[in-house]
């Protein structure tokens, strides 16, 4: 039997090529490519005629195992930087194994960015176990140190989350940015850097043109409305003038203003009657628009003992309410 | 992987059992040896900065890395032989890479028909002829008419990793 340099098998010679291929392939097309340890084999055949007929004759089987190449990419899915209170807020990324081989990838989120207003404090790193990419506490799993994914196969896209705390501390429309760094498992570093022996099946692990490292940027936004109530009186005597002598009408203008940005939520404009005075039935009004006394379904309730609630709800910054309402001094 | 590996083993194992004997003796009785081997390409950088291009054993061969695939023919019998066709089907993990000699004759059904490859369409999903492009090659071959007793010669064609 003849021996061929190069030969990778010598059973695989007697292998018919047509075998071969068409059993060991069918690599589906990938981003990073044909999968790690996916085996290239290639045959020639010799087909001639000697006189006495036609005769084939196949080449040596020669075998190139492809090795594993390392890349990665993340991107950060939040539309815009994510308007947020001083607590808990969620940032939102988007992992790719973009190798082509099974990979983990270690995650690190640094919330110390030059530049920053302030630093958030990042909790944890969570996986969208339920792939709705939206945070769920206690389904989405909360990665443990140090921060590593599953090992995903080729072209697996992954949604992860940054839980961060803002800190109390932080003021309306101050920024901060959190960088989160994904990278493989098997190693990081320039292209074509080689970690032999590490990729799939023993091959090599090659490093792609991300460097096998991806950073991505989240970005905050505090956005904190403040509420200025302004309370004032005008007097009108039963004589015309504008003194405080029993059976004078003491009109009084809460003017609730909200500043700052964002929204303030649920708010509820209270007041007393004051001593030595009585309400006037029918006097409570919001922006001029009277509201009836009973508890119903309009926005206000007052009472001589319980006094004026006004319920403006939702307000966002900007926005300023007027409720009015008049007593009488006993 | 390790599946396809065990099954390429198995597979090779039962070609052994059966045909092994009318194998050799084929093998042996052949005035034509046919030697095929592989390269890669890889692009050396000097440092005074310059490139240079360099045929190295495949070592750490990731998708689009170049391979060139050889096969050496020698006759080493006293007849001169008729109609030597070398056929080699393309691994499907490559493609045939686009500087291929414009001359190389390609088939891209499987070797049912052949041609350069600018004179080949395909059916593209629509139904829809399209010209053929270098990632459709399935087969090179090439076609002497004749080789005369002690002939050498060497075949080649470059493939870049899918």
């Amino acid at each position: 039997m003849n021996t061929y340099p190069r030969l990778n098998s010598p059973l695989a010679m007697i292998c018919g090529a047509a075998a071969i291929t068409g059993l060991v392939f069918s690599a589906p097309a990938l981003a990073g490519g044909v999968t790690a340890g996916t085996l290239i084999e290639n045959t020639a055949v010799a087909s001639y005629d000697d006189g006495a007929g036609a005769r084939t004759i196949n080449s040596n089987t020669v075998t190139v195992r492809v090795d594993e190449l390392l890349d990665v990419t993340l991107t950060s899915q939040d539309p815009g930087p994510i308007n947020t209170r001083p607590g808990d807020a969620v940032l939102t990324f988007e992992l790719t194994n973009q190798g082509n081989g099974p990979e983990a990838f270690t995650l690190l989120a640094n919330p110390a960015v030059a530049g920053n207003d302030f630093d958030v404090v990042v909790r944890s790193i969570a996986i969208d176990s339920n792939g709705n990419g939206v945070y769920d506490a206690g389904v989405d799993e909360i990665l443990t140190a140090p921060q590593t994914t599953a090992i995903l196969a080729p072209d697996t896209v992954l949604t992860v989350f940054v839980l961060v705390t803002v800190p109390d501390g932080a003021s309306d429309t101050q920024t901060s940015n959190v960088n989160l760094t994904a990278e493989a498992v098997t190693g990081s570093g320039a292209p074509g850097t080689v970690f032999a022996g590490a990729g799939v099946d023993g091959g090599d692990a090659i490093v792609g043109t991300t460097g096998a490292i991806a950073t991505a940027r989240g970005q905050l936004v505090v956005g904190v409305a403040s509420v200025e109530l302004i309370k004032s009186v005008t007097l009108r005597d039963p004589f015309g003038g504008t003194s405080a002598v029993p059976g004078t009408i003491a009109t009084f203008t809460i003017l609730a203003r909200v500043s700052g940005s964002g929204t303030i939520n649920d708010l509820v404009v209270t007041d007393a009657i004051p001593d030595g005075t009585t309400y006037a039935p029918g006097t409570l009004a919001l922006d001029s628009a009277a509201l009836s006394d009973a508890e119903d379904g309009d926005s206000g309730a007052a009472s001589d003992a319980a006094g004026i609630t006004v319920d403006l709800g939702d307000v966002t910054a900007d926005a300023t309410a007027s409720v009015t309402f008049d007593v009488v001094i006993d | 992987m390790k599946l396809l590996t065990k099954m390429t083993i198995a597979l090779s194992a039962s070609a052994l059992a059966l045909p092994g004997m009318s194998v050799a003796a084929q093998a042996a009785a052949s005035p034509i040896s046919l030697v095929g081997d592989v390269k890669a390409e890889k692009v050396i950088t000097a440092p005074d900065g310059t490139e240079s291009t360099e045929l190295v054993a495949p070592t750490a061969i990731i998708p689009g890395d170049r391979l060139i695939f050889g096969t050496d023919y020698a006759h080493g019998g006293s007849e001169a032989v008729n109609n030597f066709v070398v056929t080699n089907p393309l691994p499907a993990a490559v493609r045939l890479a686009p500087d291929a000699d414009p001359a190389l004759e390609v088939s891209v059904d499987g070797g049912k028909s052949w041609g350069v490859l600018t004179a080949l369409t395909v059916s593209s999903s629509d139904g829809a002829a399209r010209p053929g492009t270098h990632a459709d090659v399935t087969h090179v071959r090439w076609v002497l008419a004749s080789v005369t007793p002690g002939t050498k010669g060497r075949l080649t064609y470059p493939a870049i990793i899918r």
